[in-house]
């Protein structure tokens, strides 16, 4: 529990008079969106600010430990798994108490399900504690005793209660049954009438200024030496608008830990001579998972409206002429700063223990990508340096990203690289509800974003991988795999999820990528390698590639005087 | 004594010099907006690989060794990139027609020349301020001049949608607009585009301005004796209310042209603005919106420098004066 | 007078409701809605969509928020489920205080310094504030805000962001206020030069009566047209500026919340940004008519009539 900064570079220690963490002292924190709600559960909930929130203020019954990757004990202290794979039983923890003091049992955990899959609730929650699109069975024995059944086999089964919050059933009983669980703890609760597991409570919620959050006195975890955790007495959390105003305070000292913690490439360098300075620790926990990706319209209503046109969009080599056409080296240095790596598929080396080295690359060979086009029967028709197709027409596409980002950034870069060989990309940046709008319309070729992974375990994105998934953005909610590659991989991922051995997964994940990186329905760039940032003070911080990446350890943090 | 006409004998009383030296000054300034992409020495789009966040190479004329060339620079080599820290090579020397670039302003996050893309974006952001300007003061003139001589319903009702304009968040017209216009849209479209938005955005103000003065001036002697002799009322409004308010439309002049500029970027947020790689002014200076970027790498700022250039050459267009004085009479 | 205020009353109430219904209706025509996200099964956007009724056309959309928004009841937030009154009142009274301090900055700034300039033509003074002026005008709020900030956080003799104290309102009433100093100075530069050359102007200067008198008691007055025909723009544009020097120095106001609200289409939260936005312009420009009324006696027949 007592984890220094792990990976990358020491941090130099000036001056810290204790080796050991301190009891006591508040954290300055920063958020740069307000929570819309308070409560995890509700439809608006897709947040990282109410995550945040969460995660400091609730607690679930199994904790996925963000370094390892492997589930611990949180509030369950043990758990046996059956035969059959599907009957998971949980022991809870003995004489843990909610916030205000009223005491932990099974019926917690039933309300929380319940809630959880409640239609009137429609709790964004609820898609990640599913197999199959199906909920999980629960029943509580006995008052410390939970059995959760899987509809279906899935071998990370217990690896899905790091996605439930336990919501206190005396508090929120009356609001469940009454059907306004939804709108409960909303930002304008007042904070004593809430409760929760996690190591601390909200004391005070100030709008578009702060919120404060103080230590719940009856959180149940001691650290090894058994002192009661955490060890900070409180964390001030301030809202601030834009991460050049969080560097502002970081530099001058007003504020220990950005909640969303990945720092710019432009920011890096004025941090590291903060470090030489010793005011400042960095962490380098790796190469982020959530890379941008650029992926096209390969929906049927996309097929037919490109049909006549371009059909090339369509095809595999179109795409892989593309991957080949972008030198990723010069993104690295330009779009970056040196601070990314080439990646080639949506698994990135900062996803350790799933990442397969063996799917297809796609270094920088301009020829290969002509001679790719040309098999599409794309070449420089009319000696402009502009490719044509067939009926003389320009080879030109249009991509939609985001305004003001890095994406949108990327993309411009993308544009240019592909101008050289020959390619049109139009750029149309949008605001994002916008880019929705049109996605669900239908009425795009391209798109250039990047979406949050939640987890490693590819078990846990389904509906990335598998066909019929929602998040299989280029062609979603299939009812039967359009293409035999993605049939392939829907096998692989069927038999992932329930293959008992890591090294079997691993095999078939491995396979998944393969025939992915082959077929590319959408192309990947570059991954940039994540850089941390905390005050000096501050103490027992374990960085890791996961949101959020310093306050999923909260009880751990200390602040050295 | 009958009182002469007072504001506009004082401005008749300017010398046709200094309104025809205004003119000239506006002309050259619509001159540069036209031509200004044809001085550019790079295409504005092109990435110059390992080129982030150059910094100004500055002319010389004598190298190491004391022998004198045509202007040159040394060029630049990326040393570390995080650092953005670029170290010169003093061995050899590069001008616009070498393979290494040469930038004059520095270059952007993208390794594209600044200068470039200043001048290349001079046709489209001060483009569609200055014709935006045009209209909006135009429309508002009139608008105003309408409402402060004719009174009564036409006054309170040109004024009540003056208001809505003002209130109204014009981002969610925007939205509404571009949602009806294809996805993808040439330059020439979103200028035409901006154009509108921006003049219907600006001319309330125009009109409030022009409003409160002619509600005076046509209380004016010299107004009711047009009037007593005759003349109609658009005619009295044209040629002797109107010339009052060119000092205020010339001062509205010099506040509308920067804020136009940066409302295309608030624009270009909300999708209608130019697409990449177009260099609009407005989109570069949002780019630099950072504390962190504008300290470490000023010349970014580059636009924000243009901007106040043309503000100061309008505003010696509209006063047809050196806004300085520097060294000569007034009128 | 009493009748004036009434009808003017009335109007600002008029406003308020165009705007708040302009905001509504223009977001059922936009692509893309608060509903539309990737990865969610389309049912479940359907039914989100059905539930906050978005799936109406534009026309029922606004029927709906009309009746609610005649008894006072302007709606709740999607994001936060929250009526948003509440949501609006805390943060418009800091963007309001701020706007005022700034409004106050900025005429005690540039009304001077814009008679000034418009009296005395020569001298090292007039032209130095000139110049400042324009530049002042041409550099946008955003890039003068973060100048600012950036000063301040060099010298560190101010903090750059938040709210708390009153030397946190330095900074950003000194961002909002500066450029609208400038435009200030210049129309009253411009307006003040125009009324010293009025008849009237050159009547009272050949009576006798000096320089400073001349101008502040006689030409003052009438210079003050222009300018207060348009102070009530100013307070709009105050409110608009205000955004981007939020948004850099992190106060708590209302930028924050319409820009977010703006970039989620959470559609009655948008309105009611803009009903503030349009009570605070309402409220400037009835201020600024009373006073032009008052200050000059020629406008006195129009504001009677207005």
């Amino acid at each position: 529990m007592l984890v220094s900064c792990s990976g990358g570079k020491p941090a130099p220690e000036k001056g810290a008079s204790a080796t050991g963490p301190v009891r006591g002292g508040t954290l300055i924190a920063s958020l740069r969106s307000e929570p819309a709600t308070f409560n995890r559960f509700a439809p608006t909930a897709a947040q990282a600010a109410v995550d945040a929130v969460a995660r400091l203020t609730q607690a679930t019954l199994v904790r996925i430990n963000r370094v390892s990757g492997e589930p611990e004990p949180w509030l369950a202290e043990k758990w046996t798994v059956s035969p059959d794979g599907r009957t998971i039983t949980l022991t809870l923890r003995d004489g843990v108490q909610f916030s205000d003091g009223a005491p932990f049992t099974s019926a917690d955990v039933l309300f929380s399900f319940a809630a959880l899959y409640d239609p009137d609730v429609k709790s964004v929650l609820a898609s990640g504690v599913m197999v199959q699109h199906k909920p999980l069975q629960v029943s509580a024995p006995d008052p410390r005793t939970v059995v959760v059944t899987l509809p279906a086999p899935f071998t990370p089964g217990v690896a899905l209660l790091d996605n439930l919050p336990i919501y206190p059933k005396h508090l929120l009983e009356p609001a469940l049954r009454s059907k306004t669980f939804a709108a409960a703890w909303g930002v304008t609760t007042p904070p004593a009438s809430m409760a929760g597991l996690g190591p601390f409570v909200i004391s005070e919620y100030v709008p578009a200024q702060h919120m404060t959050f103080a230590r719940n006195p009856r959180y149940w975890r001691k650290d090894a030496a058994g002192v009661p955790l955490p060890y900070l007495d409180r964390i001030d959390m301030q809202f601030v608008q834009s991460q050049d105003a969080e560097m502002l305070r970081m530099q001058s000292g007003s504020l220990d830990v950005m909640t969303q913690a990945d720092v710019s490439p432009e920011n890096i360098a004025s941090l590291r001579r903060l470090r030489d300075q010793g005011s400042v620790q960095l962490a380098e926990p790796g190469v982020g998972i959530d890379p941008i990706m650029l992926w096209f319209n390969l929906t049927p209503g996309g097929a037919a409206k490109l049909a006549k046109t371009k059909p090339y969009l369509q095809r595999a080599e179109f795409r892989q002429a593309i991957s080949y056409a972008v030198d990723r080296n010069a993104m690295t240095n330009t779009v970056y700063l040196g601070a990314a790596v080439p990646v080639y598929g949506p698994v990135t080396p900062g996803n350790r223990t799933w990442y397969s080295d063996a799917a297809p690359k796609y270094p920088f060979d301009p020829a290969r990508a002509k001679a790719l086009l040309a098999g599409l029967g794309l070449a420089d028709r009319n000696g402009d340096g502009m490719l044509e197709d067939g009926a003389g027409q320009p080879v030109r596409f249009s991509t939609l990203t985001q305004t003001q980002h890095i994406r949108g950034r990327t993309a411009a870069f993308v544009q240019e690289q592909l101008r050289k060989a020959g390619i049109v990309m139009d750029v149309v940046e949008l605001d994002p509800q916008s880019l929705f709008g049109r996605y669900a319309a239908g009425d795009w070729e391209s798109i250039c974003y990047a979406f949050q992974m939640s987890a490693f375990d590819p078990a846990m994105n389904l509906d990335f991988w598998l066909s019929s998934g929602d998040f299989h953005v280029w062609n979603p909610n299939q009812r039967a795999p359009s293409t035999p590659w993605e049939k392939q991989i829907d096998d692989l991922m069927q038999k992932q999820i329930a293959a008992p051995t890591l090294a079997e997964r691993h095999q078939l994940f491995a396979d998944a990528q393969r025939i992915f990186g082959e077929n590319l329905p959408a192309i990947y760039f570059v991954a940039p390698k994540i850089t941390i940032a905390m005050s000096r003070r501050v103490g027992g911080a374990v960085p890791v590639l996961l949101d959020p990446k310093i306050l999923w350890a909260a009880d751990g943090l200390y602040v050295r005087p | 004594m009958a009182e002469a006409r007072p504001s506009v004998v004082a401005a008749a009383l300017k010398p046709a010099a200094a309104r025809q030296r205004g003119g000239a000054l506006f002309a050259m300034l619509a001159a540069f907006v036209i031509v200004a992409p044809w001085l550019a020495p790079y295409n504005p789009g092109r990435q110059f690989d390992g080129y982030p966040y150059a910094r100004p190479m500055r002319p010389h004329l004598v190298d190491a060794q004391g022998s004198w060339h045509l202007p040159f620079a040394y060029p630049l080599r990326l040393v570390d990139p995080i650092e953005r820290r670029y170290e010169e090579d003093r061995s050899r020397r590069v001008t616009f027609s070498s393979d290494e670039p040469w930038f004059l302003l520095g270059s952007d996050s993208l390794g594209r020349d600044v200068l470039s893309r200043v001048l290349s974006g001079a046709r489209l952001s001060l483009g569609v301020a200055l014709v935006s300007t045009l209209l909006a003061l135009s429309i508002g003139a009139f608008a105003g001049a309408a409402a402060g001589y004719g009174g009564g319903w036409l006054d309170a009702a040109l004024m009540r949608i003056a208001d809505v304009v003002i209130v109204l968040p014009a981002i969610y017209l925007v939205l509404a607009l571009r949602g009806a216009l294809p996805i993808h849209l040439t330059d020439a479209q979103v200028f035409a585009a901006l154009v509108s938005v921006l003049a219907l955005a600006g001319w309330p103000t125009a009109a409030r301005g022009v409003r409160g003065i002619v509600l005076v001036e046509r209380e004016a002697e010299y107004a009711e004796a047009a009037r007593a002799l005759g003349a109609g009322s658009w005619r009295v409004i044209v040629r002797h209310l109107l010339p009052a308010t060119r000092g205020f439309l010339a001062v509205q002049a010099t506040v509308l042209v920067p804020a136009f500029v940066m409302a295309e970027a608030t624009l270009s947020f909300v999708a209608l603005g130019f697409a990449p790689p177009a260099p609009s002014w407005g989109v570069m200076l949002g780019d630099v919106a950072a504390v962190q970027v504008a300290s470490e790498s000023p010349w970014l700022l580059a636009p924000a420098g243009a901007i106040v250039i043309a503000v100061f050459v309008l505003h010696s267009a509209g006063s047809g004066r050196d806004p300085l004085l520097w060294g000569r009479r007034d009128t | 007078m009493l009748f004036f205020l009434v009808r003017r009353a009335i109007a600002a109430l008029v406003l308020v409701f165009v705007v708040t219904s302009g905001a509504v209706l223009l977001a059922g025509l936009s692509p893309g809605d608060f509903a539309s996200q990737i990865g969610r099964r389309a049912e479940d956007i359907a039914q989100d969509r059905h539930r906050l009724g978005l799936d109406l056309p534009a026309s029922q959309q606004y029927a709906r928020w009309l009746r609610r928004a005649v008894t006072f009841d302007f709606g709740e937030s999607f994001q936060y489920q929250q009526p948003v009154s509440g949501l609006v009142r805390e943060r418009a009274a800091n963007t309001a205080l701020l706007a005022l301090c700034a409004l106050l900055v900025a005429t005690l700034l540039g009304i001077p310094a814009g008679v000034m300039t418009g009296s005395r033509r020569h001298g090292l003074l007039p032209r130095l504030v000139r110049g400042l002026s324009l530049i002042l005008l041409s550099v946008p709020p955003l890039i003068g805000s973060l100048v600012l900030v950036t000063i301040a956080a060099r010298t560190g003799w101010l903090p750059v962001s938040g709210m708390a104290g009153p030397a946190s309102f330095v900074v950003p009433t000194l961002a909002l206020a500066l450029p609208i100093a400038a435009t200030l100075e210049r129309l009253q530069s411009q307006s003040i030069r125009e009324a010293l050359q009025r008849p009237s102007a050159m009547a009272a200067a050949s009576r006798g009566i000096p320089g400073a008198r001349l101008v502040w008691h006689h030409a003052w007055r009438q210079s003050l047209g222009p300018l207060l025909a348009i102070y009530g723009v100013i307070v709009g544009s105050l409110f608009s500026g205000s955004f981007a020097v939020e948004m850099v120095t992190s106060w708590p106001g209302l930028g924050a919340l319409m820009r977010q609200a703006l970039m989620m289409r959470d559609t009655y939260l948008v309105a009611g940004c803009a009903a503030a936005g349009a009570i605070c312009l309402a409220a400037g420009v009835l201020a600024a008519d009373v006073a032009h009324a008052f200050a000059d006696p020629r406008a006195r027949g129009a504001a009677g009539r207005g």
